[in-house]
């Protein structure tokens, strides 16, 4: 053949990674090793049917735009020859050292889906619920089956962007949510009151300044302190947050608004009930100091995630390496490798770090050919949900839309499934 | 022509619209796509038409791989008269009161170095859905018109 080198070798093994999890840090991953192995076969494997895991689950359903960035992932399986599994669960349909013997490589990047839990007496009340289960609902996760009930005054314990999300969801009124996806069912139109208490001060709330700024300006909203709380404590600097704070509690609102009230300095001591729900909190200053109760009707809890224990992280975890490596030829990317810290954006330099550890990996050569993803697609056939079938999810999603919402979500496998046979049989 | 599109981004969008106006323009002109981290004032050249393309990020900041690139030109205050750029920004009116305060503080600094910008400063909002290659491929064969009508 011309143009062939002397002594060129011919027979180069294909590098099989599977990365398990298509949220944000997984398709991140794909995309930078994508870039590094032009010639890689590359699968992203979903438990779910659909892929974009916390992008399509967790991410607030009145910020699409933050959703968009599934655009990018969009590309990978359209343009860039990566292969999207639904449908797998590694632990289930496939045990992680079978699916370690396909593969070159496997990147696992499950997130972490777990509330964590206050650890007060109380937490497990009915009217306590979590963040992340919240959160799925009002995304219409398949797997939800919380249908919350808030009543008129809402607790939401955190002061980090998630909390700030619940807040924003709780405060909104309904037609503020024009151009989302949220089912109108689950708005929280009953809401009057919103408490959100942190342990630390609000100076040192990790709240983006953005996303104050976005539930300040919201009209129907009006912002205060709790009584005697203030936003720095004493000798603190003033920060951005802080200032940002300052003007939203400064801003004038009608009476008729709905309050959100800001608890500066206090944790959470035990959560009271009343019958066998939620009544009220009992909240201490974190040196003992004083106590207060605070009434409500349910409790929202944003203190951060735990894995759910589907894949054994703490044990895999122990001897990472700090570059992501779990074992030869295991990797952990985003949540799962770092816990629940940082935006998506974050999670994308985290991704090219681990990507280029996993090319680092496999640019030994003493690699041996390895069946890759053909073992999936032997043993569970046309089970697995494929990127075209998603396609016609999103389809039927965004045509079955209501005039003043983007999509309307498919909840249930049931559904999705009546979609993907359809497609099917036309295809 | 020598095009040189450079980028801000934090989660990528910003590289992906590249890599679309470089399919758009790519087989007229001779692009190179490169992040703003690894470009400074000084490489600048006056036979390059560059294309700016940055997201915003936090309170109204530029990505982290454009800070250092704007800081330059705010401290050293190079010469660019001799350089044509266009901007384009992405933002999302959910933070309305930093919408696409990265694109505009790059602009400001790259006027206050006497470049020479070619049309008006592209915008996108991602809170309308719709994709940002819609917005910028028509702003970038405008941009290709204003730079002609510019040299002639």
């Amino acid at each position: 053949m011309p143009g062939l080198a002397p002594g060129h070798r011919a027979e180069a093994v294909t590098p099989r990674i599977a990365i398990v999890g298509s949220g944000p840090a997984g398709c991140y991953v794909a995309q930078a090793l994508r870039k590094a192995l032009p010639e890689a076969e590359i699968s992203v494997l979903d438990r779910l049917c659909v892929p974009y895991g916390l992008v399509r689950y967790g991410v607030a359903p009145d910020h699409q735009g933050t959703k968009g960035v599934t655009r990018q992932f969009a590309r990978l399986f359209e343009r860039q020859d990566v292969d999207f599994l639904g449908n797998i669960e590694v632990g289930r349909d496939i045990a992680l050292e079978e699916l370690r013997g396909a593969m070159h490589a496997v990147v696992i990047a499950t997130g972490l889906y777990a509330d964590r839990r206050l650890g007060v007496p109380g937490d497990d009340l009915p009217g306590v619920y979590g963040s992340g289960a919240i959160t799925r609902a009002w995304n219409g996760h398949p797997d939800s089956d919380v249908a919350p009930s808030f009543g008129g005054r809402v607790a939401v314990i955190g002061n980090g962007n998630v909390a700030a999300d619940v807040v924003r969801l709780l405060a909104k009124a309904a037609g503020d949510f024009a151009g989302s996806d949220v089912a109108a069912a689950l708005i929280g139109e009953a809401v009057e009151e919103i408490h959100v208490i942190g342990r630390g001060s609000l100076a040192a709330a990790k709240f983006d300044v953005a996303m104050l700024k976005e539930i300040a300006a919201l009209s129907g909203v009006r912002c205060d302190l709790a009584e005697g709380d203030s936003i720095a404590g004493p000798g603190e600097a003033e920060t951005p947050i802080g200032a940002a704070m300052a003007e939203a509690v400064k801003q004038l609102r009608d009476a008729s608004a709905k309050r959100i009230v800001f608890h500066a300095g206090w944790t959470v001591a035990r959560v009271e009930a009343d019958g066998e729900r939620v009544a009220a909190l009992t909240l201490r200053r974190p040196d003992g100091s004083a106590e207060k109760r605070l009434a409500c009707d349910s409790v929202i809890t944003a203190i951060g995630f735990d894995d759910d224990g589907a894949i054994d992280r703490a044990s895999l975890l122990q001897d990472a390496s700090a570059d992501g490596v779990l074992a030869p030829g295991l990797f952990a990317a985003g949540w799962f490798r770092r816990g629940s810290q940082g935006t998506i954006p974050e999670n994308r330099t985290d991704a090219q770090e681990v990507a280029a550890a996993v090319a680092a990996w496999l640019s030994d050569g003493t690699h041996e050919d390895r069946p890759g993803r053909k073992v999936l697609l032997d043993r569970l056939g046309e089970r697995i949900t494929t990127y075209r079938d998603w396609l016609a999810i999103d389809a039927a999603e965004t045509d079955a839309a209501e005039p003043d919402r983007c999509r309307r979500k498919l909840r249930t496998w049931s559904e999705m499934k009546d979609v993907i046979e359809k497609q099917r049989e036309t295809a | 022509m020598k095009v040189a599109i450079l980028y801000g981004t934090e989660s990528g969008n910003a590289e992906l619209l590249c890599d679309d106006i470089k399919d758009e323009i790519g087989e007229e002109h001779d692009c190179e796509i490169s992040s703003l981290a690894d470009v400074t004032p000084a490489d600048l050249e006056p036979e390059t038409f560059y294309i700016f393309v940055t997201a915003t990020h936090g309170n109204g900041d530029l990505p982290a791989n454009a800070a250092g690139f704007r800081d330059t030109l705010e401290e050293e205050r190079p010469d660019l008269s001799e350089i044509n750029f266009a901007i384009f920004g992405l933002g999302d009116m959910v933070f309305a009161e930093t919408f696409n305060q990265g694109s505009e503080k790059l602009m400001t600094e790259l006027l206050a170095c006497k470049a020479q910008q070619v049309g008006e400063r592209g915008i996108h909002d991602a809170s309308t859905g719709e994709p940002p290659e819609d917005i910028a491929l028509p702003w970038v064969r405008a941009c290709f018109d204003g730079l002609l009508a510019k040299a002639a």
